[in-house]
């Protein structure tokens, strides 16, 4: 999928000149701390010399801060889930920052080309089976309290962040959906809808909707679902 | 929604004034100060039920039990945690957790309410990492929750005011600053997905906005008793819950990584009084 980039150069950089200075103590200043046994104590680094963001990408990567080898639904570990590939690095930006249009036109490109297309071409499934899928949150979850896929089939979050039917409440980080079936199910609405669902990067970079077909949170029939709850006539996102 | 006159109005005109201190105020005396002040609150508002169980939160029993343990004489070396200094001196308590995450310079480490109470727990009292009084971290029967709800119950009202004195301490706030935007997991999600706009929601839920101190001072407002868990809870438990709805791995109680995050959200919050014990969703 995404090529995953090591931890920035700068901080192996950053790190290694301060695994030099090191060896003593876990703490991060000069101070002596208890005697520990030597093994279990990582080199010292010192925070104070390291930007902002080479000591947060060492904090959240190679601190020991997060379990990195706690596995994942999909069969990786979660420093691959915490390693940042190109949109994500692209995008994580700081207050008040908007994508400036080098970057708005690379994520666009990278987006584009993760887009996979169903061999009979994108068609709408059963409105019934994307309504549970649109409304689920299940799935990925790890932390304290990992999701078993087994039991449980990963959803879509649609309801999380957007306003379908009316019979359910959404969230607003997205805009609302009610209705979205009026704007018909032309080849250029199918394929609009699918690739947002797919990923929302093709047309609206370093957006906060995950990328939920090129991930791997959604299949091309779940997509095809959820298409159908958002466009079929019959599905309640389209009645009063 | 609620009227931004729910609760008793001398009270309220009894605290005008007090930017940093005020002892004595209740957190609904808090909570109702903030609400006035906001222009946006519904993030403050949206829970009615809460405002109106506030002054009868569960957590109360909590921090009575907090403070007996709290002084008690424990552990191995059968003292109890009234020298333990939580940055304003050994035994002072009013205002100290609102003036946490801080360098303390016997650790040599910048530390939270959590971390520094393990410490004192340690040296203090002679408890180890395999002491059960150290081990539990979550639950509202557990030392660890108790003894926090006790100790930050005496910040209620206070405002946040995390020192930034020190290199350290504004190294952890700027990384943690850094961690809130960076980008990660199956979702893409970083903090700031859902915590940088007034009253965004998920489903439901009324979200807290960073960049608004007046709701953020309710949101980090911990240890609170979440209704729905019927438990009190800490921040550090709040970090690893938003973590897990990002799909995030574990990440260490404790850790540099979680108290990074707990330094830029407070200082986030400076200024605006504290609401301990607080009362969630
Ligand atoms: C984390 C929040 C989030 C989740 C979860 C989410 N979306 Fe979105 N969605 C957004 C945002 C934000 C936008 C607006 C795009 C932008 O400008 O960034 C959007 C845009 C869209 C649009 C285009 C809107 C339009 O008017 O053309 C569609 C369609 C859409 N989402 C469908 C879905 C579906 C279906 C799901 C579930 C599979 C979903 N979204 C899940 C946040 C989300
Ligand atoms: C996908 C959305 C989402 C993301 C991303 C997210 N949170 Fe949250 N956060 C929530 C929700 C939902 C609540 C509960 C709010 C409520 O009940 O009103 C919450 C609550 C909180 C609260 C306490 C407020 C309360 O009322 O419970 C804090 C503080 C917080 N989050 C911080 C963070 C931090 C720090 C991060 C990044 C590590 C983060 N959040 C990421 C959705 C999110």
């Amino acid at each position: 999928m995404f090529k995953k980039t090591p931890v920035a150069a700068s901080l192996v950089a950053a790190a290694s000149l301060l695994l030099i200075t090191g060896g003593c103590s876990a703490t991060n200043t000069g101070k002596t701390a208890e005697a520990k046994p030597a093994a279990a104590v990582p080199a010292k680094v010192d925070y104070t010399k390291m930007t902002p963001a080479a000591l947060a990408e060492y904090l959240v990567l190679e601190s020991d801060g997060f379990d990195l080898k706690q596995p994942t639904q999909e069969g990786t570990t979660g420093r691959h889930r915490l390693t940042q590939d190109e949109i994500q690095k692209a995008c994580s930006l700081g207050k008040g920052k908007e994508v400036d249009d080098k970057t708005r036109e690379k994520v666009m490109a990278l987006a584009a080309a993760s887009i996979k297309y169903p061999e009979g071409g994108i068609k709408l499934g059963d409105w019934k089976k994307g309504r549970e899928l649109a409304w689920s949150g299940y799935g990925f979850r790890t932390a304290h309290n990992p999701d078993d896929h087994v039991k449980g089939t990963p959803g879509g979050n649609c309801y999380n962040c957007h306003q379908l039917a009316t019979d359910r409440t959404g969230g607003n980080i997205g805009p609302a959906l009610t209705g979205y079936g009026a704007r018909g199910t032309s080849p250029d609405m199918l394929k609009y809808t699918y690739d947002v669902i797919y990923n929302p990067h093709v047309y609206f970079a370093c957006t906060n909707m995950p990328r939920m077909g090129a991930v791997g949170v959604l299949n091309q029939q779940q997509i095809a679902d959820i298409m159908a709850y958002l466009l079929d006539p019959n599905s309640p996102v389209n009645k009063q | 929604m609620l009227k931004k006159s729910v609760l008793a109005l001398p009270i309220a005109l009894a605290v005008i004034g007090m930017a940093y201190a005020a002892p004595g105020q209740k957190p609904e005396e808090t909570l109702d100060e903030l609400i006035k002040k906001s222009p946006n609150p519904g993030y403050l508002t949206q829970s009615p039920q809460n405002i109106m169980m506030l002054p009868d939160n569960p957590a109360w029993d909590v921090v009575e039990a907090g403070e007996k343990l709290f002084k008690e004489a424990r552990g191995p070396k059968n003292v109890s945690l009234e020298k333990c200094d939580f940055g304003k001196g050994p035994g002072v308590l009013a205002g100290a957790h609102t003036e946490l995450p801080r360098y303390f310079a016997d650790a040599g480490k910048v530390m939270d309410l959590d971390s520094r109470l393990v410490y004192c727990m340690k040296t203090l009292q002679g408890f180890t990492n395999d002491d059960a009084a150290i081990k539990q971290k979550h639950g509202s029967d557990s030392d660890i929750m108790k003894l926090q709800t006790y100790i930050a119950s005496k910040s209620n009202g206070y405002a946040w005011n995390p020192p930034m004195n020190h290199p350290l301490e504004k190294a952890m706030r700027d990384a943690g600053e850094v961690m809130f935007y960076r980008r990660a997991g199956t979702m893409d999600f970083n903090c700031a997905a859902c915590h940088s706009q007034s009253e965004k929601r998920i489903r439901a839920s009324v979200l807290p906005n960073v960049y608004d101190p007046l709701d953020w001072s309710k949101a980090i407002s911990w240890p609170a008793q979440r209704t729905s868990h019927d438990h009190v809870r800490s921040s550090q438990h709040r970090v690893l819950e938003c973590l897990w709805q990002m799909r995030y791995p574990n990440i260490k109680n404790g850790s540099d990584a979680s108290i990074a995050l707990i330094s830029f959200w407070t200082d986030a919050a400076r200024g605006q009084p504290a609401v301990l014990p607080d009362l969630k969703r």
